[in-house]
């Protein structure tokens, strides 16, 4: 259990900055994912608080101490990676027990560990079987009961989903919620998946070009994003944008104007009533993707593609006109030049 | 009968023939199963004749000669185990069974420990990587006679052999290498584990290249010092390799011939035998003495020694379920 600062961090290959001065304290038992696209440094940063990459400039304090000149091993953090890293040649207690080769537990206090976590994962079963012979889902598992075993001060998890199918992937993310819940040790994860990010945060970070964006908890990034590129990373599908203006009732679409307008799909409904306040977008449809309870409509309005959502079950026709509103209130109102975020309308 | 043929193909592999297709003539008559069988035989035809011809036929003749005393002038007759009871009690026989075996024993341990220990850190080295490896690589590429040729020279007594001049300068007195029966033997396997180094390095350097990073770096995060990850990570991952490189070398040095018979053109095999591994006293047997029959005798014993010791070797290194 432990803290994590990070002050300034600087990570440097040759002349390119990855990760260029970031600034972030992380709680005792907090679970903190790193989210943003590929190349934004979120990685790099992982693995410069693993240890595993030199530290350019700034500092790192895991707990009360700066770390930046330890080795992996004696900041006592545990990481779990994206293509497992099990051993194929040992077992699954062995792999594991790996966790524990320092330690200078007895050899019983040992077995006790493995199986405890063994038992915690949903592997008992498997304990005396070859990773060859387990599913995606139950070695990434066994991936993290060697973190587990070491009773470590952090976890870092490095986009450890990615290669898991979507069932798979939804499944492991709420095991992964409740492994910290139950252990309460502090988390840094790394994703490039959104959703992962909102669903098991009890913070965001989001990343873009080695600079931190923005942090805070997932309903705050939802609701208040800084600017368009977080708006439009957060929620799926992504935001809408359409160029508009101010006027007299509040704002309205138009081409050229001062402002974006950020409308999330869900907030926009197709076929709406007759009268309401709000925006209203008319456009034609260019596909439908139905998902059950209700219809993704992607539109065309004035050349913006325009996604909007039909939650009566009726489809409408690709080529036709369609009009859809938004209520006013939930509007996201960004500058046009600086793409900062100017509040809700 | 095609079930049972279809049982050793791998899967998914496309299984029509390209000129299939109702387009008439033969192959419309066919049915699809028969073109393809013959289509697939015919590609297998051409080296199964080339093995049958070159291969297979010239190892069982020499099986058979090897119960006979031809000598090439004579017509061969059959004389039974008479070649093999010669053998057997052929002093010069065991010499060179021990000779060939101080080959085998002495020089895959040392040359394999070696190439790993030279890949192991080369992997590391970014510096004229390329370079490096090539230099390596170079002896490979030269002929025998040529290398062995060379190293003659090193292990000339001074001012020509350049190991005893180092030698001098650092006061240890001359030695006499190839020219004595006691160095002869390992002077000769220094120059062949040389030769080979080069391929077992590239092959060591591209298993451990498949190694993946991320296993080390669990393994540093996990508190494993260097040699833990070596013993504990890469040694155990590296097996397929080593299993192959100990068997390739191993035939390899049961199988020793050319650089014996250049570094001494004098007396092959000398002095007084001393460096003679199977293969050259085959080849004396065949080629200056011209007893047919008796070299035959000496290759089944040699091939029956490879096929053991590759065996042996494949079942102690076997993976284990």
């Amino acid at each position: 259990m432990a803290t994590i600062e990070l002050e300034k961090l600087v990570k440097r290959y040759g002349k390119v900055e990855a990760v260029k001065g970031i600034d972030l304290s992380i709680a005792d038992g907090e679970f903190v994912v790193f989210v943003g696209p590929s190349g934004c440094g979120k990685s790099t940063t992982l693995r410069m608080i693993a240890g595993l990459e030199e530290i350019s400039a700034g500092t790192l304090k895991i707990g009360p101490d700066v770390v930046n000149e330890r080795d992996p091993k004696q900041r006592n953090i545990a990481m779990v990676f994206q293509n497992y890293a099990i051993y194929p040649h040992m077992t699954v207690r062995q792999n594991i027990g790996f966790g524990l080769y320092t330690s200078k537990l007895s050899k019983q206090e040992k077995d006790k560990r493995i199986e405890e976590a063994g038992k915690i994962l949903g592997l008992d079963d498997f304990l005396d079987r070859r990773p060859a012979a387990l599913s995606g889902g139950q070695r990434q598992r066994v991936a993290i009961g060697r973190a587990m075993v070491r009773d470590p001060s952090a976890f870092l998890f490095d986009e450890p989903l990615s290669n898991l199918d979507a069932q798979l992937r939804a499944q492991m993310r709420i095991e992964i919620k409740r492994l910290h819940q139950r252990l309460k040790t502090t988390t840094v994860y790394v994703t490039h998946d959104q959703v992962e990010a909102m669903t098991m945060a009890d913070r965001i970070v989001v990343m873009k070009d080695g600079h931190i964006l923005q942090v805070g908890t997932p309903s705050e990034l939802y609701e208040s994003p800084v600017d368009v590129f977080t708006a439009r990373f957060i929620g799926s599908p992504s935001m809408n944008l359409i160029g508009g203006k101010r006027s007299n009732t509040g704002v309205e679409a138009a081409s050229g104007g001062d402002i974006l307008i950020g409308i999330r799909p869900h907030d926009l409904a197709a076929n709406p009533p007759a009268q309401g306040d709000g925006i209203r977008l008319t456009g034609t449809v260019t596909a439908v993707e139905p998902l059950g309870p209700e219809t993704l409509v992607h539109l065309d309005v004035d050349g913006t593609p325009v996604i909007a959502t039909a939650r009566d079950k009726s489809v409408p026709a690709v080529g036709s006109q369609l009009t859809c509103s938004a209520p006013s209130g939930s509007l996201y109102l960004f500058d046009a030049r600086t793409e900062a975020f100017l509040g809700r309308s | 009968m095609a079930a049972i043929e279809e049982q050793g193909a791998a899967m998914g592999r496309p299984n029509g023939s390209p000129s299939g297709g109702p387009t008439g003539g033969i192959s419309s008559r066919l049915s699809m199963q028969t073109r393809r069988l013959l289509w697939v035989w015919g590609f297998l035809a051409l080296p199964i004749l080339f093995y049958t011809v070159i291969r297979f036929y010239p190892t069982l003749q020499a099986f058979y000669l090897s119960f006979t005393n031809w000598d090439l002038l004579r017509p061969a007759k059959l004389v039974g185990f008479a070649n093999y009871i010669k053998l057997f009690k052929d002093p010069q026989f065991w010499k060179v069974f021990k000779n060939t075996f101080t080959y085998l024993i002495v020089g895959t341990p040392i040359s394999l420990v070696l190439a790993f220990a030279i890949a192991y850190f080369l992997d590391r080295v970014r510096f004229m990587h390329n370079f490096i490896r090539a230099l390596y690589f170079l002896p490979f590429l030269t002929t025998a006679a040529a290398m062995a040729w060379v190293w003659r020279w090193f292990y000339q007594p001074p001012p020509i052999g350049i190991i005893n001049d180092v030698l001098g300068m650092a006061g240890i007195p001359q030695q006499p290498f190839i020219r004595s029966p006691d160095q002869a033997l390992f002077s000769v396997m220094v120059t062949a584990i040389w030769a080979g180094l080069g391929f077992q390095i590239i092959i060591f350097m591209a298993g451990l290249r498949a190694i993946p990073s991320t296993f080390y770096e669990a393994a540093r995060i996990d508190g494993l010092g260097e040699w833990a990850i070596l013993r504990k990570i890469t040694l155990p991952l590296l097996k397929p390799t080593t299993v192959f490189l100990v068997v390739f070398s191993s035939i390899g040095f049961l199988r020793i011939f050319d650089q014996v018979y250049n570094m001494t053109t004098n007396d092959p095999g000398g002095p007084l035998g001393s460096t003679k591994p199977l293969v050259l006293m085959i080849y004396q047997t065949a080629f200056n003495s011209y007893a047919m029959g008796y070299a035959a005798a000496q290759t089944v014993v040699l091939f029956v020694i490879l096929m053991i010791v590759s065996l042996l070797q494949l079942f102690i290194l076997r993976e284990k379920k």
